[in-house]
């Protein structure tokens, strides 16, 4: 099959009825979880794991995918309605712009990001395709150690979050050697510990936990369709924005860790620096609102290129995505497009048609979405928590993936209370199997030698990623991100 | 126009507040990196049982005696860190009503999941939050579990053919 057959296949499995309607499914629920607040993209993603275990692997991640853009859309619905992180066009009366001006622009945002997805990963895959173990050492060690650097929080905490993370993966047989290895002689624990259980702990239930402690009343604004048409002064001062905003997402989506807070936060500051009434942001500006609404989308795209093209996740929702993948006996990295092309053209040509479907969900149905938020959060956890239930035993089907869910629940409520983020651990938890066993390969054929470590092809990939990546930080330090952005990062 | 869309909730409100109990922050993070020590302590145990191997070529214990050392050193920075800082006065409140009694629920779902079934479990655990947390009288909580258990009956076990476990107890009873 030639490459344009492959990418004629993608567009045909997702212009299918199944294809359709899963990529419709995931917007929709993503939208939902993007709007409810104390849910997100991951939470999302893990409660419709199982609807994907009878389907194609194909077909189940045009809808995890769908889930993922479509929270970041729905967040943008929340933000807008209720607060917006360092905006207040909600309180300037001019919510419903402000909601049109963020749906055209994660739309446009999230499609410069799919057309650069297309571009990028296929070349870049090629060339990973020929890297042996010691460069994907290297590539994992220099991905872990850019979380520790972009971390927002503490870097010790940080840290030991990672080293956590590394160690909770060592749990369960050693892939080279079949021993038991940290079981405490427990056969449960022999095959390791669920990522699911501990994304949903991690991450789902100790928001719930941290949210039920809130007390004050969230009060949203209802906009009519009408109110949502803007202005001509709108249009011209958004328009740069959005251009602007979609190249900042497409470049930060590449950070491992925080990368679509980095992008709204730089965008922010971007607008705030080009614009020529500075003193109206934070009182309704639309360029406050396009800017950091489309660069949170346009990481989207971006996002999904280390893991498809490496095999590297850089953010949790998309470690969500490598596991559902995996769970289907797809091992994305650079051999994907090689051996499963159509779960890479399919999902690249349902991100076309679910930004769409987003765009027409977002704005006339915007109505039926902010009534969500009237359903009182007390009534939301049971259904929630029930479902978390249900989703993280039907994986394995066994109930110490329950115990690990509430444990690691407990344990991310008190240790997010005191600073600590979760998204450093998980990502080490999923990395950490292919960084060991890439380390204990590379040793072993190279008769033990760390200087495999140093090869030519080795200090090529680490000196380029490592100047990209200096050069995108740089540019998030001149423009003043620095702040404590822990919290948001949560959850994505 | 615009009208207002008023959520009630995140439940708890004043009564939620007197089980909070101030944890200072100094105090809370010695405590905490004194646990992350310590299950670094006890994973590098587990660690030492297993063939290190060498440096050169590595066994299956070397990566977690590794990170165990690392834990167990970065969890004693932080505690002596704080433990040397000034006490800012800082506090976090831990124990709101609805988060403990929502935890002590979630922590009986694995312990009857499989005895009693995941219907009956669940059900349960969805009114006891109902009438506990969102403060639903009895009836509309038990209606709701139900109407909820046979909804997610159909979705899970009908459309999706998901196998939950039904119990040990109903299974004696049916057979």
């Amino acid at each position: 099959m030639t490459g344009f057959d492959q990418v004629v296949n993608g567009f045909a499995i997702a212009l299918s009825w199944q294809g359709l309607l899963y990529c419709f499914i995931g917007c929709l629920w993503g939208t939902v979880v993007g709007v409810l607040p104390g849910l997100g993209p991951l939470a999302g993603m893990t409660l419709l794991l199982p609807l994907t275990f009878h389907q194609p692997p194909e077909i189940g991640i045009i809808m995890l995918t769908g889930i993922f853009y479509g929270a970041m859309y729905g967040g943008s619905t929340t933000s807008i309605l209720v607060r917006i992180p360092g905006e207040a066009a909600s309180r300037g009366g001019r919510a419903g712009p402000a909601l049109m001006v963020a749906a055209v622009g994660s739309f446009v945002g999230g499609t410069v990001s799919i057309v650069g997805l297309m571009l990028i990963t296929p070349p870049l895959a090629k060339v990973m395709i020929a890297i042996g173990p010691s460069v994907q050492v290297v590539l994992l060690l220099l991905a872990l150690s850019v979380i520790a650097v972009v971390s927002a929080g503490s870097r010790l905490k940080t840290t030991i979050m990672m080293v956590l993370g590394l160690l909770l993966t060592a749990i369960g047989l050693d892939h080279l050697d079949g021993v038991p290895r940290l079981t405490f002689g427990n056969t449960t624990l022999a095959g390791g510990l669920s990522f699911t259980s501990l994304a949903i702990g991690l991450f789902g239930i100790s928001e719930i936990l941290i949210n039920l402690e809130k007390t004050e009343l969230i009060k949203a604004i209802q906009p009519k369709f009408r109110d949502l048409i803007p202005r001509m002064k709108d249009v011209r001062d958004a328009a740069p924005a959005i251009g602007r905003a979609s190249v900042i997402g497409f470049i930060f989506g590449i950070i491992p860790g925080v990368s679509h807070v980095v992008s709204t936060f730089v965008s922010y500051a971007v607008e705030k620096r080009f614009s020529r009434h500075p003193e109206e942001f934070g009182h309704g500006a639309i360029a406050g609102v396009a800017g950091p609404e489309t660069a949170n989308n346009a990481v989207t795209g971006t996002a999904m290129i280390p893991l498809l093209a490496l095999g590297i996740p850089s953010i949790p929702a998309t470690a969500l995505l490598l596991s559902a993948l995996t769970i289907h006996g797809v091992q994305p990295g650079p051999l994907l497009l090689t051996d499963h092309p159509e779960v890479f053209w399919s999902l690249v040509a349902s991100m076309y048609i679910g930004n769409v479907i987003l765009l027409i969900l977002n704005l006339p149905l915007v109505g039926i979405f902010v009534n969500l938020l009237r359903i009182p959060y007390s009534w939301l956890v049971p259904i929630i928590l029930i479902v978390s239930v249900i989703g993280v035993y039907s994986v394995a089907f066994s109930a110490a993936d329950i115990w690990l869910m509430v444990i690691s629940g407990g344990a991310g409520y008190v240790l997010r209370k005191f600073g600590y983020e979760m998204a450093p651990l998980l990502l080490a938890f999923v990395l950490g199997d292919r960084l060991e066993e890439n380390l204990r390969l590379a040793l072993t054929m190279s008769g033990g030698s760390y200087a495999t470590f140093a090869d030519h092809a080795s200090l090529i990939v680490l000196t380029s990623v490592l100047g990209l990546l200096l050069a995108v930080q740089a540019l998030a330090w001149v423009f003043g991100y620095r702040k404590s952005v822990a919290d948001e990062a949560e959850g994505a | 126009m615009s009208g207002d869309a008023d959520n009630p909730a995140p439940a708890g409100g004043n009564a939620g507040q007197v089980w909070f109990r101030a944890i200072g922050v100094r105090h809370g993070e010695i405590w905490i990196a004194a646990v992350l020590a310590a299950a670094g302590l006890v994973f590098g145990w587990q660690a030492l049982l297993l063939d290190f191997g060498t440096l050169a070529l590595p066994g299956p214990g070397f990566i977690p005696l590794v990170l165990s050392l690392a834990t167990i050193a970065l969890g004693g920075i932080i505690g002596v860190r704080e433990w040397l800082r000034a006490d800012s006065g800082e506090t976090v409140e831990l124990g709101h009503r609805d988060v403990l009694i929502v935890f002590a629920a979630m922590l009986a779902v694995p312990l009857l999941f499989e005895p009693l079934g995941a219907y009956v479990t669940l059900g349960l655990f969805g009114a006891v939050l109902l009438v506990l947390v969102a403060r639903s009288s009895l009836v509309i909580a038990v209606v709701s579990a139900v109407a909820a258990m046979a909804a997610c009956w159909y979705f899970f076990q009908v459309a999706l053919g998901l196998q939950l476990p039904v119990g040990d107890v109903l299974e004696r009873i049916v057979r």
